[in-house]
């Protein structure tokens, strides 16, 4: 498991694209303390990883597909009203290089 | 007027015999909800509402819902309305849909009267991290103690009478705690029952649609109503719907119920207690069989970590699509990144940050295997467990919380060492996907305080009629703040 | 030092279905921007994918074809990463379970090669972007899209291998009717990874990833210039930098695009949004069935059974549609040959020349058949065809009217009435015995025009030459 410190906390809050404040990385931090204890105590009960991991809450396996008809699609009004920066019918973003 | 503090059924035979209309609840609820100062409501829905109370003439019989007021939780995605779920990440976002059971009460001609608020992005337990601040519990007019969370002004509206049910959502005991709190009925059925299409997700494999009700009855009319198979949600379920009302007022000779007594145990307010006790005997004297079961502690303990660890890995992901790109607020950027950085960091708040950075991390490469991978494998584990209990028991019954609403400044949630079982353990309920129940057990000092109900996958009918038994037993029917039974 | 290049292709193709993958959104090319949306493909909150089961059957086509084991059970996983084109902030694509596993494919180069497929997959496309001098729009029609991923393990020895790959791959998609396979329309898309090792020496060179390559052509002319390039690096004991690179068409060469820095962790975890789906024998079965023949098949086919040339049965593979024509044709007459050369002469350049496609061919596969029989049988002759032919394109008639209009009897096959036509001309032109016997061949030609003008075009041309010959020598 990686270590846990600031950098790799930053780390991770960059990559999800927002900032914290320093405060907000102490107070992180102690709660993290907190998670991987309560972590390591359940990594001692007996048999754990004997089990498989669980997705779904039980087996809801199905058959359904859908048919292949395609429906009403949004109006592009619909689709961009709530889009604040448009230009000619799209999205408009400051340009994007790589 | 005191029909807003009628049930779901009562009212729908006094708009029957004419005595009220529709437009009249709708105004009256809507002064209520202008009028009310527990900080329950987004946005009050006032010309929508009366739009459509005006056009509902001629009641319908076989219609329970016909012209019946209610609320929906913020993180209902609500057509031309609009939804924040509480976050200023998604200020001004109005849907262009409507979710499947909005869509399914106002075809029914229920009539949406507000969006409540809610713990941001549904993301709490207190009532208190939304972005319009705390919401109130309507029994403390003091404003001390809060109601809970995450659905905190649904359960809000419900006791304080403006509606006589509301939409919430139940992830980790999101309606069924602050039912408790609140002295309610709050339900969540079994995963999937209910279509989530068009509810905000926060953990989707323990996200449930829920809602409160003052009755036992009317949350069996809702369900009937609300659940079934909806070809737009791939998780929900096509076991055929029942007639959750058939087995309420029948009797329970020979139900099996368990209570688990690790959970009993570390619950240690003696209100609580001795309520819970006399509801056992009395359920013992109606010809139930009740009896303890054990769970190891140790796994009782993993219950809270594994669903801070689940819950919040998959919320990282279901809110990877909030950058202020195709909704909610724009900031300027030289790239897109900045863009979205900026949305993402003025719109979440601490709270919200620290849990993705969390779920985040157990997600990582490096850090799955121990963390959310090992999570799932717990999850496995007690749902296994619990459905060992499920196979010579109809349910399984313990006080919903251990104690009444908390006051404000207590609740706090940053995680802290002591996980409280008895605060948790109502998040199996989750794990499992299994149908569950609070409704009213008692009073200390003028706060209400609740019982929870669980049965396994699929049981929603057994699952009333004992909770409806405990509802006669108790004589809690139709609690609120103005028809309190102290 | 030799060195040996290491190639691996990651194939990604649209799928051209009705709607999308994950939503019932329309699929169509060309559309306005943003008016093929539903609120799942843009991602507004609360949206749900369902699972599009052409989509799943084009897959279990295309990975029968490609000789895989097919996964009985469609689980999805979500690959988590922020990009300006990825709405949701993840994709839904198959991780742990590709629906298809270890297949291969046969091309052929001078010699014949097995290429090992490691994987098969679906997933979804992003929304399009637009990029202008200082900003960048979204389209978001192609966002939900259904994608299928192939990736074919390194075994890929050269450019031209490379090519050889990517078009039986195209073949495929085509042909199962799945894709329109066009990289310059980026139905199909192709990214190298390559990296070289001296030959004998096992372990792995550093990885270059090739990517934005739009033809097949260039996919060859990339990997040779890149093994051109990494080989002179390592003759000059120069390390190779890991990185992606993509192809500049004017300099012919490959161009850094990024320099990798450590592998994203993309956070992988099963979609919980999609219950695990059961796919029956049945239904893979059914999906296996419903796919059109294959090229190779068709190829088969064509030279094994009915004998055709290498150049006709390329020419008439070259297009699905064209190859759909030719044995629709072969449905009506036995003299594959004939028919062949009609379709890869007289059809395709009446075509060419005014540039329709074979959908648009007033000639129904049957009349061609009909008309091809007719010739064959020699009912009439062959100028006597083109000309039937030319009429039916140019007058919208069948055979039968064209033939009636042109006044276009029976031809005259019976030696006995020949001949009597033969000794009338020959009494007729004794000039022209006197020109044939000084050795004028013309004098032949010239005698058979005349007979056949005698007749009305009537008579076996060929038929009348030896009969004429054959009396020439006589008198």
């Amino acid at each position: 498991m990686k270590e846990i410190n600031k950098i790799v906390l930053k780390d991770a809050a960059k990559r999800l694209l927002f900032d914290m404040s320093e405060e907000e990385y102490d107070t992180l931090l102690n709660e993290f303390d907190v998670v991987i204890k309560q972590m390591e105590l359940i990594g001692q009960i007996e048999g754990v990883d004997d089990y498989e991991p669980m997705t779904f809450p039980f087996d809801c396996a199905t058959k359904y597909l859908r048919d292949d008809i395609p429906t009403k699609p949004l109006s592009k009004e619909e689709a961009l009203r709530n889009a604040k920066n448009k230009s000619a019918g799209q999205i408009k973003l400051p340009k994007v290089v790589g | 007027m005191e029909f807003l503090d009628l049930t779901i059924r009562e009212l729908h035979n006094e708009l029957l015999k004419k005595t009220v209309t529709p437009l009249d609840l709708v105004k009256e609820a809507i002064l209520r909800a202008k009028a009310d100062n527990n900080n329950a409501f987004e946005y009050i829905m006032e010309k929508e509402a009366l739009d459509l109370a005006i056009k509902l003439k001629e009641p319908e019989a076989d219609n329970i819902f016909w012209g019946i007021p209610f609320v929906i939780k913020d993180n209902f995605s609500t057509k031309d309305v609009p939804t924040t779920a509480s976050s200023n990440i998604l200020n001004g976002y109005v849907p262009v849909f409507d979710a499947t059971v909005v869509r399914k009460l106002m075809d029914a001609k229920a009539i949406p009267i507000a969006k409540t608020t809610l713990d941001e992005l549904a993301m709490g337990g207190s009532g208190t991290t939304g972005h319009l601040g705390t919401t109130f519990n309507p029994y403390d007019k003091q404003h001390e103690n809060i109601i809970g969370g995450s659905s905190c002004g649904s359960a809000a509206s419900v006791a304080a009478s403006i509606v006589p049910f509301a939409l919430g959502s139940d992830t980790g005991d999101s309606v069924r705690k602050p039912a408790s709190y609140a002295g309610l009925v709050g339900f969540k059925p079994t995963w999937g029952r209910i279509s989530r299409l068009g509810l905000f997700p926060f953990a989707t494999s323990l996200d449930h649609v829920g809602y409160f009700t003052r009755s036992v009855f009317d949350a069996a009319l809702l369900l009937n109503l609300l659940a079934g198979r909806d070809l737009e949600d791939s998780t929900s379920s096509d076991v055929p719907v029942d007639d959750y009302t058939k087995l309420l007022n029948t009797d329970i000779k020979g139900v099996k119920i368990a209570i688990i007594k690790e959970i009993v145990d570390s619950i240690y307010d003696k209100s609580i207690n001795a309520a819970f006790q006399k509801t056992i005997a009395s359920l013992k004297i109606r010809g139930a069989k009740v009896e303890y079961v054990s769970i190891d502690r140790k796994l009782l303990g993993a219950l809270f970590p594994t669903y801070v660890v689940i819950s919040c890995a998959e919320a990282t992901s279901n809110n990877a699509n909030l950058d202020g790109i195709k909704f909610g607020p724009y900031h300027q950027g030289n790239t897109y990144e900045e863009v979205m950085n900026k949305a993402r960091s003025k719109g979440f708040s601490e709270l919200i940050k620290r849990r993705f950075v969390i779920g985040s991390f157990c997600l990582m490469r490096e850090n799955q295997e121990v963390l959310f991978l090992r999570a799932q494998k717990v999850r496995k584990m007690i749902v296994e467990k619990v459905n060992d209990i499920f196979k010579d028991y109809d349910a399984i019954f313990l006080p919903a919380s251990p104690t009444t609403a908390p006051k404000l400044g207590e609740a706090s949630d940053r995680l802290s060492d002591e996980y409280l079982i008895a605060d948790n353990h109502m998040v199996v309920g989750n794990f499992g996907g299994f149908p569950s129940i609070t409704l009213p057990l008692g009073f200390k000092k003028n706060l209400p305080f609740g019982g929870n109900l669980t049965a396994k996958p699929f049981n929603e009918a057994k699952l009333l009629q004992i909770a409806n038994v405990i509802e006669d037993i108790t004589g809690f029917y139709n609690l609120s703040v103005r028809n309190k039974k102290i | 030092m030799n060195f040996e290049a290491v190639i691996g292709l990651e194939i990604h193709v649209e799928m051209k279905t009705r709607s999308k993958m994950f939503s019932s959104a329309p699929v169509e090319f060309g559309a306005e921007a943003n008016t093929l949306v539903s609120p799942n493909d843009i991602a507004f909150p609360g949206t749900m994918p369902t699972v599009n089961k052409q989509a799943v059957i084009n897959a279990i086509r295309v990975a029968n074809a490609l000789h895989m084991s097919i996964d009985n059970t469609l689980v999805f996983d979500r690959k988590n990463y922020f990009y300006s084109d990825l709405p949701k902030g993840y994709q839904i694509t198959q991780n742990m379970r590709p629906i298809g596993r270890e297949g291969y494919l046969e091309i052929k180069t001078d010699t014949l090669r097995t290429i090992a497929i490691e994987r098969l997959h679906l997933e979804e496309d992003t929304c399009k972007q637009l990029h202008f001098s200082e900003y960048t729009l979204l389209d978001y029609n192609r966002s939900g899209v259904p994608l299928i991923e192939i990736v074919s393990k390194p075994d890929i020895r050269s450019g031209e291998e490379a090519m050889k790959y990517v078009e039986a791959i195209r073949s495929i998609v085509i042909y199962a009717d799945v894709s329109d396979g066009k990289m310059e329309e980026g139905s199909l898309r192709c990214d190298v990874n390559i990296s070289l090792r001296p030959i004998g020496i096992e372990k792995l060179g550093t990885k270059v990833e090739i990517k934005n390559l739009n033809s097949i052509a260039n996919i060859q002319k990339a990997i040779d210039f890149e093994i051109r390039r990494q080989e002179g690096l390592l003759l000059t004991g120069n390390p190779i930098i890991q990185e992606t690179r993509r192809f500049d068409e004017a300099l012919k060469e490959t161009i850094t695009m990024r320099v990798k820095t450590d592998a994203v962790d993309y956070k992988y975890f099963i979609e919980p949004n999609i219950s695990p789906i059961n796919l029956s024998s049945d239904f893979i079965n059914a999906a296996i069935a419903s796919c059109p023949e294959l090229a190779q098949v068709k190829e088969k086919r064509y030279l094994e059974v009915q004998g055709l040339s290498e150049r006709d049965a390329n020419i008439i593979l070259q297009s699905k549609d064209l190859s759909k024509y030719y044995d629709d044709a072969a449905k009506h007459t036995n003299h594959f040959k004939s028919l062949a050369n009609w379709v890869t002469g007289e059809v395709m350049a009446y075509l060419n020349k005014r540039n329709i496609p074979i959908e648009n061919f007033f000639i129904s596969p049957s009349q061609l058949g009909l008309l091809v029989n007719m010739i064959e049988k020699n009912e009439i002759s062959n100028k006597q065809g083109r000309d039937i032919f030319q009429e039916m394109i140019t007058n919208a008639t069948t055979v039968k009217e064209a033939k009636e209009k042109l006044k276009i009897g029976t031809q005259i096959n019976d030696d006995n009435v020949i001949l009597t036509y033969v000794k009338d001309i020959l009494d007729a032109f004794p000039d022209s015995i006197k020109d044939y016997k000084d050795g004028k061949d013309r004098a032949v030609g010239f005698l058979v025009g005349q007979v056949m003008k005698r007749s009305q075009g009537k008579v076996n041309p060929g038929l009348t030459s030896k009969l004429l010959l054959e009396e020439l020598k006589k008198r």
